[in-house]
């Protein structure tokens, strides 16, 4: 009752957040900004605790070239079920269920896929989504990178197929604004006919 | 069955009110068929202006579908103001060519004065008729043949035409409409000032094409044709069109264009195409709002711009335009 005594009481428990937060500090050699790093761990917080990504997975350098930093820290992380389906690729499985007297998509294997983190507020130039495709591979793979989050399950998403090689590279945009939502749009790097959903 | 008019490149485009025109259909096909070009149609009917949904000729084409004709050799731009000015006005027509048409001009609007007046008196003749079957004795039976009385009235008019216009103009609406397109005092002024001359005064006609006369010839004088300013996004549209797609204006989603992978008549659209400079800044948000507007339209938000080649190889094993590169936003499902 009264007014708190400020000398006794503790602060409040850190959140969920500001515990990985925490626990992930940015190295003291690292080429990157905190701000861009935080980011980057927020979304993966998002990805791991809202979407139920599992293997999530830091990048701070290129695959290509590990001395070379990334524009940005980025993510990769295997979704629960598989995020994209080329139209093409659609029609193709469509057509495989059939043959088998069968009906509705079957299910897929899901993949890795990159993920690019950004802020509502940023500005953005087709500069800097050209520097981000140049810099990664089609496919991350699942051993670079620091792992944020313990694996529950084993990472699916090896086995790739024909399709993920002859597109064009994909990335998930994450986009988080000040009340901490979080939306994921896929941007390709090039054309590619849109889904049919 | 091949079509009987054969299309010469490079095909006239009418530059008028910074509007870039097609009126020959033949051209139009032909730009659709051959270039992937559809443009808008912007033509409506006289009769009913406020009909929009089937526009018809002309043709209206994009800043970027000219210049892109142009640049191709497939078309050039004649600007039809100076082209009229230089022609009609600064005798850039020959005296006898000038004349023919003027000929040509009066005797159609001659034609056209007799056709209304002969259906003016028939449909007289036989309202009168009508009332006179209905014993309607007390009409005068000089009123059923009406030559004669135009000649009677002409030279009346011509005195009354300050002082009483009003019973004149009310009369001549009831009776004598040779030309009932024209309020009355007009007709009143011209039949006065050509009282001497027998039989009818040509209507003025309004020619609604000048092609021919005048013909919009290329001059081959080695000098470059102006090509047409293009916003920005040109490079985007370019390469899009390069790659065999059709774009028409996308202001109906909110984008610059809208591209579809064949001809509009048969295609839905794949893409809500904006384009811009390779360091240009944009919001998040509208990329947000865009790959968003895109899906539920079941469309990809495809942003593009031209990237300039940084390495050195490039630069000269192409020595012409920077590569133009574009991202394609969907939303991600989750």
């Amino acid at each position: 009752m009264g007014v708190p005594d400020s000398s006794k009481t503790a602060a409040p428990p850190a959140s969920a957040l500001q515990k990985c937060l925490d626990a992930h500090p940015l190295p003291t050699d690292s080429p990157h900004s905190s701000d861009f790093h935080n980011l980057a761990l927020q979304i993966a917080h998002n990805l791991r605790y809202q979407h139920q990504w599992s293997g999530v997975r830091l990048h701070t350098v290129e695959p290509s070239d590990k001395s070379r930093p990334l524009p940005r820290p980025m993510l990769s992380g295997v979704p629960p079920n598989r995020l994209y389906v080329h139209p093409d690729e659609q029609i193709e499985l469509l057509q495989i269920q059939k043959d088998e007297g069968k009906t509705g998509m079957p299910d897929l294997e899901p993949h890795r896929e990159w993920v690019l983190p950004s802020h509502l507020r940023e500005k953005w130039t087709l500069r800097r989504f050209g520097e981000a495709f140049d810099a990664i591979e089609r496919s991350p793979a699942d051993t670079e990178g620091e792992l944020l989050f313990d694996s529950q399950q084993p990472e699916g998403g090896e086995g790739n197929s024909k399709w993920r090689e002859n597109l064009p590279k994909r990335l998930l945009l994450g986009t988080l604004d000040d009340d901490s939502t979080v939306v994921y749009y896929i941007v390709h790097d090039g054309i590619v006919k849109p889904r049919q959903n | 069955m091949a079509t009987t008019t054969t299309i010469t490149e490079p095909v006239p485009i009418f530059k008028l009110a910074h509007r870039y025109l097609l009126y020959d259909v033949d051209v139009v096909t032909y730009l659709r068929r051959e270039h992937n070009i559809a443009g808008v149609f912007i033509g409506t009917l006289p009769q009913a202006s406020q009909q929009n949904v089937f526009l018809g000729l002309p043709l209206e084409l994009m800043p970027e579908e000219a210049r892109l004709l142009v640049e191709k050799g497939a078309a050039h731009i004649v600007d039809d103001v100076a082209e009229h000015k230089q022609n009609f006005l600064a005798k850039g027509l020959g005296t006898e060519e000038r004349k023919a048409y003027q000929a040509a001009l009066r005797k159609q609007g001659l034609g056209a004065a007799k056709e209304a007046s002969k259906k003016s008196d028939e449909k007289k003749k036989n309202a009168l008729k009508k009332m006179a079957t209905e014993n309607w004795n007390d009409i005068p039976d000089d009123m059923f043949d009406s030559a004669p009385r135009r000649g009677r009235r002409a030279p009346q008019a011509k005195q009354e035409v300050p002082a009483t216009s009003s019973d004149v103009s009310d009369e001549e609406t009831l009776f004598a409409s040779s030309a009932n397109s024209f309020p009355a005092s007009s007709i009143i002024s011209r039949t006065a000032s050509n009282a001497s001359t027998p039989g009818l005064e040509p209507y003025g006609v309004t020619p609604t094409t000048s092609y021919p006369p005048l013909q919009a010839l290329t001059i081959d004088d080695g000098k470059k044709d102006e090509l047409p300013v293009v916003p920005k996004s040109y490079p985007v549209y370019r390469h899009l069109h390069d790659k065999g797609y059709f774009l028409a204006p996308g202001l109906r989603f909110g984008c610059q264009y809208m591209a579809y992978p064949g001809d509009p008549l048969r295609f839905h659209s794949h893409f809500l195409c904006n384009g811009m400079d390779w360091d240009q800044e944009f919001d998040l948000l509208d990329l947000v709002g865009g790959g968003r507007l895109g899906t539920g339209v079941k469309k990809g938000f495809l942003v593009g711009g031209e990237q300039p080649s940084n390495s050195k190889i490039n630069e000269s094993k192409e020595g012409e335009k920077p590569e133009v590169r574009t991202f394609c936003v969907e939303w991600g499902g989750m």
